[in-house]
């Protein structure tokens, strides 16, 4: 079987980015992207543009002019079609589609008091538009056939996103997250396994479809359910079933976990907490913490410190699986054939959580943060980084409605140099412009003072683009991958105790984290 | 004789009807390892051209 297609779809899509290319660096589209409000984002589409249509063009015409006989460079390369189909929905989706439903949404006004626009309250973001988009594609119109095998390879861009945003963290960051989602990730974990086990004997399903649930349900989704299997001897339906639960509850999830959380007012830690604890599989973790903040990375950063938490308990799962499954099938008579325990964990960990782990590493020795970005951050004392006597006078008029010494103190040493002093300085006058406490101009004036000292490094800014893309990727191709068929699988005693434990996990991490977690971490 | 490297063998169909003969109906690697090692080195390589290019 020859998987590459001998069609000029890879070319066309090649030659309409290098049109689009030549159009915005041109400037024929700037009246177009003044009223979408997306100038910001031309540097962005001239350089992505240009470097996938060159690939399009020229790896299209290899595939529609070359031969090919079947084998390593055919399966893989016939996959760059269908990535490239994937990246120009996302494309689309990112540039216009979205862009368009936000000045829709904004013209139609707040929909719920405190200036709420339908499209923050629904989440209708880059990301989740990308993933129904994806979802319309593959059920309505179809997956064109040059396209199949690269739809595939949209985990692969997840992937590599969870390895690069540990890049991302700091020390102090991850040693909070850390604590914190151990305890919440172990309790639930551990809770909803052992449920899923109870509430399988009661209904009288097999061990095996018990053992493969559980690890579904309480684990992380689609790979834990895979990584169960063997000990436990599922047979492939089982798996299918556990498949289509997860993915109905995942799915559901992925789209109801932002729109509770903007109406109860989360923040980012709160939200992160619940997604990486309560949504199911990995993929719509990071689905839901990014339709939540979509111009952001913070609440991704938090809901992943809780997936790969989750993801570290698998091996303990995996092991008490295994001594569950022996036991009981032993406990019915029935001779249990042997699995190297310590095989299918060494062999089913997912390794890219220690690829993420290896980036944090690399990012802490400040390789990606050279000093030299920073230089002159506290110490430039030009004009345009100091407080204008106005904005003084605006913070003077309002200093006695602080209560809090340091903060008072903070707010006095800012009235006196008229700028940012140092790091601790900014994190105190950013913690009384979260607070709420002063008025809308008083804060924009210390919002003002802190960009005038805060900047992102280059080479940190340069992975927050990559990651935006690499998720945006991933996730309208893993829209593309939710079809009917795929979620009918689910049913049955499966889908019951899959969704009565699923549901009982959502509602009781939610309660817990409104409860202990705060966003002060 | 089918050649037992060819890609016809063990051919899947997913419920779109594309057929593939490795991997899954989610991944086009033959396993997550697999998937894992090429999204670490897709890392390492976008991690070195940060490195080198950005400035």
């Amino acid at each position: 079987m020859v998987y590459t297609r001998k069609n000029p779809a890879l070319l066309i899509i090649g030659v309409i980015m290098l049109v689009y290319w030549l159009a915005v660096s041109t400037g024929m589209l700037d009246g177009l992207l003044k009223v979408l409000k997306t100038t910001g984002s031309k540097p962005e589409m001239i350089q992505l543009s240009l470097i996938f249509g060159v690939v399009g063009v020229v790896i299209g015409l290899w595939q529609w002019f070359g031969s090919h006989t079947e084998g390593e460079l055919d399966y893989y390369s016939s996959a760059i079609a269908g990535g490239m189909f994937i990246l120009l929905v996302a494309m689309l989706v990112r540039w216009y589609l979205d862009p368009l439903v936000r000045l829709a949404s904004t013209a139609i006004g707040p929909v719920i008091p405190g200036k709420r626009y339908i499209h923050g309250v629904f989440g209708l973001n880059y990301i989740v538009l990308g993933i129904v988009a994806g979802m319309i594609i593959v059920n309505v119109f179809k997956i064109p056939d040059w396209a199949q095998n690269g739809v595939r390879i949209s985990r692969l861009g997840l992937k590599t996103g969870v390895i690069l945003l540990g890049t991302l963290y700091s020390l102090g960051e991850l040693v909070q997250l850390g604590k914190l989602s151990v305890v919440l990730i172990g309790f639930f974990v551990l809770g909803s396994v052992g449920l899923v086990l109870w509430m399988g004997s009661r209904r009288h399903i097999s061990n095996s479809m018990g053992g493969v649930l559980s690890a579904g349900v309480g684990v992380c989704g689609v790979s834990a359910a895979v990584a169960a299997a063997p000990v436990v001897q599922a047979k492939s339906e089982e798996i299918a079933y556990t498949i289509g639960t997860i993915l109905v509850f995942g799915v559901i999830c992925m789209f109801l976990f932002p729109v509770i959380g903007h109406l109860l007012g989360m923040g980012y830690i709160q939200f992160g907490a619940w997604a990486g604890t309560g949504i199911l599989n990995s993929a719509q973790v990071a689905g839901a913490a990014l339709a939540f903040q979509p111009r952001g990375i913070e609440t991704l950063k938090v809901a992943e410190i809780f997936n790969i938490t989750r993801v570290l308990f698998l091996p303990i799962i995996v092991l008490w699986l295994a001594v569950w499954y022996v036991r009981r099938e032993a406990a019915a008579g029935v001779t249990v054939q042997q699995v190297d325990t310590s095989r299918v964990i060494f062999e089913k960990f997912p390794l890219f959580v220690l690829g993420f782990i290896l980036m944090f590493a690399l990012s802490s020795t400040g390789i990606f943060a050279p000093a030299q970005h920073y230089q002159g951050r506290y110490f430039d004392n030009s004009k345009s980084k100091l407080l204008e006597e106005k904005d003084l006078n605006t913070l003077k008029a309002e200093s006695g409605k602080l209560q809090r010494d340091d903060e008072k103190q903070a707010l006095a040493r800012l009235l006196e140099s008229k700028k940012t002093q140092s790091i601790n300085h900014d994190t105190t006058l950013r913690g009384i412009v979260n607070s709420g406490v002063l008025s809308k101009d008083a804060n924009t004036v210390l919002t003002k003072a802190h960009n005038a000292v805060y900047h992102t490094a280059k080479k940190i800014s340069a992975f927050r683009k990559w990651l935006a893309w690499l998720f945006a990727f991933g996730l309208t191709g893993l829209g593309m991958q939710i079809t009917m068929a795929a979620m009918r699988q689910a049913g049955g005693q499966p889908l019951v105790i899959g969704g009565v434990v699923g549901t009982a996990k959502a509602v009781f991490s939610l309660i817990v984290v409104l409860l202990f977690v705060r966003e002060t971490i | 004789m089918t050649d037992p490297k060819s890609q016809d063998i063990d051919v899947h169909t997913t419920e779109t009807g594309f057929k593939y003969h490795r991997g899954s109906a989610l991944s086009i690697f033959k396993s997550d390892r697999h998937e894992d090692f090429m999204a670490l080195i897709f890392a390492a390589v976008i991690a070195f051209g940060v490195y080198f290019f950005i400035n």
